[in-house]
């Protein structure tokens, strides 16, 4: 009946251990992953505002000024030739 | 000291220690009668405090008092995530990025009139008096002092080290290519909810995600069939011709002849889809879609292109335009007339007013109607921008109305409309749904109701291109080498509260190109445009928008060739 109960004893303590253990490992991989998340938040907001900044800095209001300054013009029509030209252009294609 | 909660073990305890020093002879029969009286003191003291704590809970479940408050209570805003918004190539036209919103804790400000007086040197447009007021209410934990405040400013703000105020991140839409496709793109408010526009369509009918962080939503960006260089090219072209020919406003669409897709639209003025106080502008508002106007010549294609399918007349047929035409107590009759008999192509050429009524007439009111509802000009559309304004027809379809109808006045339509009906036109004559949305290849083909038969599609391509081509055409320049430029002119005189507008016209130009197989369809329109030496003191469409929209083909071409 001691051995029984000694036995019963040490598994309840073993099972109360294991069960910290678990319970501490489970805690600590949370705050890892909560801890994850919020760095890819973090970098998906960085990311977010990259994307609008590039998106902001080749704006056509902004690179038409700069490339006429550099002497370029809009591509014009004369300038293409061949098939590009042949898709819009149909049947009349370089007959005027 | 050890205490036991049970007296027997106390006193097996006792005994066991006892018989360690000494031998015992007589055990202890009873408790000592002071650990009784502890108990029950202790017992007594539990008792009362569950009966205060019971008492105060029933006292203040019955106090029906005002000034009891719950802190907390207020309602903490929550913002949504919206998707991007790309064009057709997925360049970035709108996206969330996180930004700092400064709140106010009321009981937790320390002197409020001077955190007041530092945030307006901070928040020049600041309500202080508001502010002080919403302050002044303790009983508040929460009170928005500034939305959205750019990342400059709210560093300024939190280095004042205010007591009582905190920033709440939040997500506000940002566009990044300013006002290009403002009017399409619509807005949001100070939740980032969709208010008009495109952004409405998205929470409407794409959906958005409300969200308590800042964490960007997963959902697919909203891909659009506008392209950003054609857009771009069409604003900066279309604002040259306003500035050109002194117009008050400007409205283009370029859209796809067979599918729909809107490739670039605009109307000018522009409006910021950041600035909110724009869309309510009157001056600024979206004339392609929001106002319905009489277009004039233009809507000759339609009429010819109604007689035409209807086998009333052939391109050869050749009506007596040499008189003016009855039209109640209104004389037609021709600006520029030519002194003789007319065919239908000539007719068209010369843009007869005349000629279109006299074959209207040949159809018939009944048969004009009927056709304009086949082409959808009669019927309420709506776009993924929002809906169309409404086509005003007379309520009376007699004699009168159908002339003047044949040559697009006492009818006003929005041009948009106007363009997609003309793109079934010319497109082989199947109908089109114009769209803001790309068309995935896997997507099924909306309903193409037939409008006209292949015969006259292809009968009113050639009159279209004859009109840019043959020296008598009012679109003659129009014309872009390469690009087999049809079109067709329309100056429309702009109706007032008191008959016609003197002066005031309406200049437009409908093209499709290229013309034997038409892959895009181009409506471009001057609002007021003035005389000027460019136009030889005119402001017929011929020498205004005709011009204007070969700039707008040439420019956009090579960049629809891709």
């Amino acid at each position: 009946m001691h051995t029984l109960t000694f036995a019963a004893v040490f598994l309840v303590l073993s099972s109360a251990l294991l069960l910290y253990g678990l319970n501490y490992d489970t805690r600590l991989i949370e705050s890892g992953v909560a801890a994850s998340e919020h760095s890819a938040d973090r970098l998906r907001a960085d990311i977010a505002v990259m994307r609008a900044e590039r998106a902001h800095l080749s704006r056509p209001d902004r690179i038409d000024p700069m490339a006429r300054s550099l002497g370029m013009r809009p591509t014009e029509p004369r300038q293409i030739a061949g098939e590009h030209q042949s898709q819009i252009a149909g049947a009349d294609h370089g007959a005027r | 000291m050890l205490i036991f909660a049970d007296p027997r073990l106390a006193r097996d305890t006792k005994i066991r220690r006892a018989s360690r020093s000494a031998p015992v002879t007589r055990p202890d029969p009873l408790p000592e009668p002071s650990s009784r009286a502890q108990r029950a003191v202790i017992a007594a003291g539990l008792c009362m405090m569950f009966a205060g704590l019971s008492g105060q809970l029933v006292r203040l479940g019955m106090k029906a008092d005002a000034t009891v408050v719950a802190a907390l209570v207020e309602p903490v805003a929550t913002t949504v995530s919206r998707p991007d918004i790309v064009d057709r190539n997925g360049r970035l036209l709108a996206t969330d990025v996180e930004v700092h919103s400064l709140y106010a804790d009321p009981a937790r400000v320390l002197d409020r009139d001077e955190a007041v007086e530092k945030l307006a040197t901070l928040l020049p447009d600041l309500d202080t008096a508001e502010l002080s007021s919403s302050l002044s209410d303790r009983a508040k934990r929460f009170v928005w002092v500034r939305r959205q405040l750019s990342p400059r400013t709210a560093q300024a703000v939190h280095d004042l080290g205010l007591p009582g105020f905190a920033f709440r991140k939040e997500l506000r839409r940002a566009y990044p290519l300013g006002a290009l496709a403002g009017h399409l793109i619509g807005g949001v408010n100070a939740d980032n909810r969709g208010v008009s526009g495109l952004e409405r369509y998205i929470d409407d009918s794409v959906g958005v995600d409300p969200v308590h962080t800042t964490r960007p939503t997963e959902r697919p960006p909203v891909r659009l069939s506008i392209e950003v260089g054609a857009q771009a090219g069409l604003e900066a072209e279309l604002a040259d011709a306003t500035g050109r020919f002194h117009a008050v406003a400007a409205a283009a669409i370029v859209l796809d002849a067979h599918s729909g897709e809107i490739i670039a639209a605009s109307s000018l003025p522009r409006v910021e889809p950041a600035r909110a106080a724009d869309a309510l502008d009157p001056t600024k508002r979206d004339r392609l879609q929001s106002g319905t106007y009489e277009l004039g010549s233009i809507f000759k294609t339609v009429t010819i292109a109604m007689a035409l399918d209807a086998g009333l007349i052939t391109p050869a047929t050749v009506f007596d335009v040499t008189q003016p035409l009855m039209a109640g107590r209104f004389e037609i009759k021709d600006l520029h007339g030519a002194g003789r008999p007319l065919t239908v192509t000539e007719i068209f050429l010369h843009s007869s007013n005349v000629g279109a009524g006299m074959i209207a007439l040949v159809a018939g009111a009944a048969a004009e109607k009927s056709f304009l509802a086949r082409a959808g000009l009669l019927t309420s559309m709506r776009t993924q921008a929002g809906p169309v304004a409404a086509p005003v027809a007379p309520e009376r379809w007699d004699r009168a109305e159908t002339i003047t109808i044949s040559y697009g006045h006492g009818i006003a339509v929005a041009p948009l409309q106007f363009a997609a009906a003309a793109a079934a036109l010319v497109n082989g004559g199947t109908g089109i749904v114009p769209t803001y949305l790309l068309r995935k290849p896997a997507d099924p083909a909306p309903d193409a109701p037939r409008i006209v038969s292949e015969a006259t599609s292809a009968a009113i391509r050639t009159l279209m291109r004859a009109n840019v081509t043959d020296p008598a055409g009012t679109g003659r320049r129009a014309d872009v080498p390469g690009y087999e430029v049809g079109g067709k002119t329309g100056t429309a005189d702009i109706a007032g509260p008191r008959g016609y507008h003197q002066g005031g016209v309406i200049s437009s130009f409908l093209a499709a190109f290229p013309a034997s197989a038409p892959r895009y369809v181009a409506l471009v329109l001057l609002f007021e445009p003035k005389p000027t030496a460019e136009s030889g003191g005119k402001v017929l469409a011929g020498l205004t928008a005709a011009p204007a929209t070969a700039r707008i083909i040439a420019r956009l071409g090579p960049l629809l060739a891709r």
